[in-house]
């Protein structure tokens, strides 16, 4: 199946968020958070999508904004190729049951004076999901596909511990019978043997109830293992966007590169061939011209002081936002 | 082996005593730090390691906390038995601390640059000039950009990245023998912990300490540490060449533990987990304390508790029957008992 057949459950075009913030003093200049700066993508049916970047590369925003938490500066979400903008109240509403997320931190978006089988009936209410009598059945079966026992829909968040809360966030998730959902560090928080459980869930209600996840995460081991194509970011664009074996093969963006060999291993082969990267993220609200990764790329020259670099496409599975990209491939750089 | 010893450890217990009961946050430690040497622990969230490296200073918050049991011995003298005055010049002379969110430990409205120089003038009783001036060359060895100009400003002026910088020059203000750090790459980029885990090597390499190395990501381990000491439940239960652990490990948590490391270099299937979720520090279980999760348990599992013992190579100590001498006889003679 090559996914370019297939029509987008979900498209993202020139997408900005800009953020306006407090003026520190009467005289000093308005400053603006570039957060998202004019990104595209397309999340097709069935698949795992995921964005990775350093902390303040504008991936959760980008997740925000698809679900409308965030008004969008510029630029359009289409659902199965509507406009979520054109939508009225009710039909986003819709959309949104479609359309669900699962934080880092299910305890922040859990109420702690309510029981896990009142949230779900709630949630399920809300969208309309089922008839009453249809409900209980539902939230017994649930409970089994996220692996926690029926009793335990009668106790309170704080009664869990966090890889407990993060299957009960998944519950609430699916109760409304998703298409997609945006996983926004789903599982970072979580200590190795339990994420290793998480991911295990999440795959395989994905293949079970044909989910289209779009998983926001700064760990590139998670995202190898769970996604299709992945999405690098760098202060508020995409510098990459590959299919993953591609992407974790043959990287092309040095961004990509140095970010994946900076990658504590644990693996004898992997640990030479380091790319030490000087200095730090720049602000994004001031961000370098040209491309903005020239402020710290070893391969940088005066025209990528100068000129944006378009994301342009190395195979049909494969684009990339750097000006040298070709050359560096077959410099096989170090 | 005649390596020097710097630090030894020895059934170290560190108690929380709550309305809830008693938390074993640390139950019976031990271990030995030799000169020159990186020690990594690790273990999952929980399990002891912040409370182990604060008990070594002494700086747990009483009450609740405690040591109800033990000796940390540096250079041979008991720190358990220390008193405050004599406990003073341990901290920051012989050992010093970094901690994940340096935030915590700068003070907001003092330059970076004279916090340190006021260390320096503390410990080593320098005068102002030439204590502002060491200062300036620790922020210049520790890679910070321009450090006469970053000296004089405050730390939120500074990336998170720059602040791990000046704790670590902060740290090292009085060449200590043994640098304990606590996650302190944890909240960083990658990029960036890149940076500092490249540097606290380069610094370990020129002035020859001991660093204990506390976090829970066992790639950082395996880039920066010589042994390693895995912790489960308030007591170690591996202990060895990092080399060696990260081959060929030999308590079943540590494999389960390096099985559901999710593998950048390759493709795979499904994760391997490990079932179940860790005790909790007011109710161990008798025997094994990961008995109700191991794969290997047997009933002498559930009723004996298993002691950290060196295997036939004297460097590596593991605490489980399955590396003991009677094991054979067990595993013929008892069933399986696993989850
Ligand atoms: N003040 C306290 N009162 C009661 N229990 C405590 C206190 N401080 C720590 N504990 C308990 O002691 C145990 C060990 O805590 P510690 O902070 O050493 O864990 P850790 O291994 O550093 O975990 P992490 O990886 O999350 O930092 C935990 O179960 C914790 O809940
Ligand atoms: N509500 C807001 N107001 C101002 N700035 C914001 C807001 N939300 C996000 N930002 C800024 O936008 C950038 C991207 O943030 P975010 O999408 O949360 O990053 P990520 O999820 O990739 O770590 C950051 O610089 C962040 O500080
Ligand atoms: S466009 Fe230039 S600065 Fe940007 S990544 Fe490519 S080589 Fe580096
Ligand atoms: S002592 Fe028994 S239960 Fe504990 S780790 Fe070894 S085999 Fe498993
Ligand atoms: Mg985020
Ligand atoms: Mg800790």
């Amino acid at each position: 199946m090559s996914i370019t057949t297939k029509s987008p459950i979900l498209e993202v075009n020139h997408l900005k968020q800009y953020f306006s913030l407090k003026k520190e003093s009467l005289f000093s200049p308005k400053q603006t958070v570039k957060a998202v700066d004019d990104i595209s993508f397309k999340l097709y049916p069935g698949e795992t999508l995921s964005i990775v970047g350093e902390s303040g590369c504008g991936k959760s925003t980008t997740g925000r904004s698809i679900l409308r938490l965030d008004e969008p500066t510029e630029g359009e979400v289409l659902f199965n190729g509507t406009s979520m903008t054109s939508l009225s109240k009710k039909e986003l509403r819709n959309v949104r049951g479609d359309i669900q997320v699962i934080f880092q931190d299910p305890y922040a978006s859990l109420n702690p004076r309510q029981t896990i089988r009142k949230m779900l009936q709630e949630a399920m209410s809300i969208q309309k999901v089922m008839p009453k009598e249809q409900m209980e059945a539902r939230l017994l079966e649930l409970m089994s596909l996220v692996g926690l026992r029926p009793e335990y829909l009668e106790r309170y968040p704080h009664e869990f511990s966090g890889g407990q809360r993060q299957r009960i966030g998944i519950a609430r998730a699916l109760c409304v019978n998703p298409k997609v959902i945006i996983c926004d560090e789903a599982v970072s928080a979580l200590d190795v043997s339990i994420q290793a459980q998480i991911i295990n869930l999440l795959k395989s209600m994905q293949r079970d109830l044909d989910l289209t996840f779009l998983f926001i995460s700064h760990d590139l081991s998670v995202v190898r293992h769970i996604s299709d194509r992945v999405i690098v970011m760098y202060l508020g664009t995409i510098v990459e966007i590959a299919d993953k074996d591609s992407l974790f093969d043959s990287p092309s963006h040095p961004y990509t590169k140095a970010l994946l060999s900076a990658i504590p291993s644990i693996d004898e082969q992997h640990k030479k061939d380091r790319i030490i990267l000087k200095g730090d993220v720049p602000s994004p609200i001031d961000p370098p011209t040209g491309c903005r990764f020239h402020t710290r790329c070893p391969f940088a020259t005066d025209y990528c002081k100068k000129e944006v670099p378009a994301l342009r496409s190395l195979s049909e599975t494969h684009q990339v936002a750097c000006h040298y990209a070709e050359s560096l491939l077959k410099e096989e750089i170090v | 082996m005649n390596k020097e010893v710097v630090l030894q450890v020895k059934n170290l217990k560190t108690h929380f005593t709550t309305s809830k009961g008693t938390a074993k946050a640390v139950d019976g430690v031990d271990f030995t730090l030799h000169k020159g040497e990186t020690l990594g622990i690790v273990g999952e969230s929980g399990c002891g390691k912040s409370i182990t490296s604060l008990s070594l200073l002494r700086l747990i918050p009483t009450p609740p906390g405690k040591i109800v049991e033990g000796e940390i011995l540096l250079n041979n003298k008991d720190i358990v038995k220390m008193k405050e005055e004599e406990l003073r010049k341990v901290r920051g002379n012989q050992i010093s601390m970094i901690f994940q969110e340096p935030m915590t430990s700068l003070n907001p409205i003092i330059p970076v640059g004279e916090q340190i120089a006021e260390t320096i003038r503390l410990h080593q009783r320098l005068p102002r000039k030439p204590a502002w001036q060491k200062a300036v060359d620790l922020l210049e060895m520790v890679g910070l950009p321009s450090p006469e100009k970053r000296a004089k400003q405050e730390p939120f002026q500074l990336s998170g990245g720059m602040r791990q910088r000046v704790m670590i020059a902060m740290a090292l203000a009085c060449t200590p023998e043994v640098l304990i750090a606590d996650e302190p790459t944890t909240a960083l980029d990658v990029t960036i912990q890149a940076q500092i885990l490249e540097l606290m090597k380069d610094l370990q390499k020129q002035i020859g300490m001991s660093i204990i190395f506390i976090t829970h990501d066992l790639g950082v381990v395996s880039e920066v540490c010589d042994q390693v000491a895995v912790m489960y439940a308030g007591q170690i239960v591996e202990h060895r060449n990092a080399k060696d652990l990260f081959k060929t490990p030999l308590h079943p948590y540590t494999q389960g533990l390096l099985s559901s490391l999710p593998n950048i270099h390759e493709n795979q299937q499904e994760l391997q987990t490990i079932e179940g979720s860790v005790p909790s520090p007011y109710d161990y279980p008798v025997g094994c304390r990961f008995a109700d999760r191991c794969p290997h348990a047997r009933e002498i599992c559930r009723a004996e508790a298993p002691d950290l013992l060196e295997t036939n190579n004297a460097e590596t100590k593991v605490r489980c029957f399955m590396h003991t001498e009677k094991w054979e006889v067990i595993e013929e003679k008892e069933e399986l008992v696993c989850p």
